[in-house]
């Protein structure tokens, strides 16, 4: 098992080495004049760039800014999904309901909703929030039905004769016992609520990081643009490594489970 | 509401099914009767086993004595009491241990599930109240494991724990021991038996194994093929404390047991 773990750490190494090579001959081609310097400048000097950027503290608004909308849409959206899907799950009368609007809804690429929304609720954080919400949304709820659906009704029954009701089943039973497919819809939405944010923030163009991004791209500062772009990668990175963390603590049951 | 033993001698009808059907589908033609007419009493504190053939309805059965499926017709009732849903004084031992044990619960927590939606329980007082069932089934090392780390065997003694922490008047048992090998199935056996004669809860257990149907009960009653009715009922008469391999070499265990088969595998002339 060690053996296995060691081989693991060093294909994550020669991952890393990749990546650092690709830089190395992106460096080396605008160098030799082999790729135009006004459009990619040599990731030396973003480096220099991204490290003003920490050092001046410049980092600080846009980034609580993104992340700030990230979080409220993204919570705010999480909650209500995983609420009305156990309903839905639990409930044939709720998910007849819904089901049609929401397979409506949910094909609908969401940033296609961005111009309405824009003129019913200008270009304000409600907008944005509204935006990311709306895709954040249909995966964890779809997810949360699906799991709530696949629980095995030996282990409803089972409450059941203990004595718990309708929801005390649904808080103690269902609900953790959907926990693993729910994760899998949070973890995909929180990747589908950054890249909506982001384009929240370039269509709205008061603030963040993908404000900043298309900012530094109409004002031709190229290098301030591919820096603020590695510090949203870092970003991406940091929340998914972050949720990963999160979902191995919560639910380390599914994972360590043989079947 | 329920007279102490030292008061009242034992109801010899405290489980009662009466006329019981059931029936899946349209009634009438197109549907399924899997219950004919069931009628069966069981004793405060008897072992009653019911053997059937596969199919034969012997899982819906006690699915309607449970409160978890409603009859087509006929009642059940414990003592004067009809079961419209699951009561307070019955606990179900599924077939399925892997499915009804909490993967996310430890094994102690899986125990003190049965009571800590209790009135003026706390998570901790039900931990602490678990603890000596986990001992009685001989699993007080493992209470911090996860049941996926346990073999077969051993969950099913978590779902035991987990139902004489219920302090169950009834205990319902749905072939509990044969998805476990041949000797765990021994142990228990064993471990039921033991578990029973201290604490004299009545059981109806269903099963298809004609041999652990007479080793453990008191009375044996058989189920015809769908659709089902009670064709006979059989007390075993054999001694108790029982024994795993003394009890089975005993005349009468063995003439019953020819019966039993005799009659599942509809071969009359060597009844």
């Amino acid at each position: 098992m060690a053996e296995r773990a060691g081989k693991r750490l060093g294909g994550r190494w020669l991952g890393v080495a990749v990546v650092v090579a690709l830089l190395a001959l992106v460096e080396a081609g605008v160098r030799l004049g082999a790729v135009n310097a006004a459009l990619v400048p040599p990731p030396t000097e973003v480096a220099v760039r991204i490290a003003d950027i920490i050092a001046t503290g410049a980092f600080v608004e846009p980034l609580a800014a993104t992340l700030y909308l990230l979080f409220i849409a993204y919570i705010g959206a999480s909650a209500l999904a995983v609420g009305l899907g156990l309903l839905m799950g639990r409930f044939p009368a709720i998910y007849n309901l819904f089901e049609p609007l929401i397979e409506l809804l949910r094909p609908l690429p969401k940033p296609a909703l961005l111009p309405p929304l824009i003129l019913f609720l200008g270009l304000g954080d409600l907008m944005k929030s509204v935006v990311v919400g709306l895709a954040v949304l249909f995966p964890v709820l779809i997810n949360t039905i699906q799991g709530v659906r696949g629980v095995d009704p030996v282990l409803i029954d089972t409450a059941r004769t203990f004595g718990y009701g309708r929801l005390a089943v649904l808080r103690k039973v269902i609900l953790p016992a959907a926990l693993p497919l729910i994760f899998a819809g949070l973890r995909v939405s929180l990747a589908l609520g950054l890249i909506l944010v982001v384009i929240a923030e370039m269509l709205a163009g008061t603030g963040g990081l993908g404000y900043l991004i298309l900012d530094m791209q109409r004002t031709f500062r190229v290098q301030n643009m591919y820096a603020w772009l590695a510090i949203l990668a870092v970003l991406g990175y940091g929340l998914n490594a972050g949720f990963l963390a999160l979902e191995h603590r919560i639910i380390h049951w599914a994972a360590a489970r043989p079947d | 509401m329920q007279p102490s033993p030292a008061q009242a001698l034992p109801d010899p009808a405290y489980l009662k099914l009466s006329g019981v059907r059931k029936s899946f589908g349209p009634e009438g033609e197109g549907g399924t009767v899997a219950l004919r007419d069931i009628s069966l009493t069981v004793g405060e504190g008897e072992f009653l086993a019911v053997v059937g053939p596969s199919g034969c309805g012997k899982s819906t059965l006690l699915q309607i004595v449970a409160g978890l499926m409603a009859p087509s017709g006929g009642q059940v009732a414990v003592g004067d009491t009809a079961v419209t849903a699951p009561p307070d004084s019955m606990v179900y031992l599924f077939q399925q241990y892997t499915k009804s044990l909490f993967p996310w619960r430890t094994i102690v927590d899986n125990v003190a599930f049965a009571v800590e939606h209790r009135g003026g329980m706390t998570r901790a007082k039900a931990r602490q109240y678990s603890r000596p069932f986990l001992d009685m089934v001989g699993l007080g090392d493992s209470a911090e494991r996860y049941p996926w780390q346990l073999s077969g065997g051993m969950q099913q003694r978590v779902a035991i724990a987990r139902a004489l922490a219920a302090e169950p008047r009834i205990l319902l048992m749905d072939e509990p021991f044969s998805s476990v090998d041949a000797l765990t199935r021994l142990d228990l056996h064993n471990l039921i038996l033991d578990l029973w004669t201290k604490r004299r809860f009545t059981v109806l257990l269903v099963t298809h194994d004609v041999d652990e149907a007479v080793f453990l009960a008191d009375r044996v009653a058989v189920l015809s093929a769908r659709p089902s009715v009670i064709a006979r009922t059989f007390a075993t008469d054999l001694p108790r404390p029982r024994d795993s391999i003394r009890t089975r070499e005993t005349p009468r265990f063995l003439e019953l047991r020819h019966t039993l088969l005799a009659m599942l595998l509809e071969r009359p002339h060597d009844g």
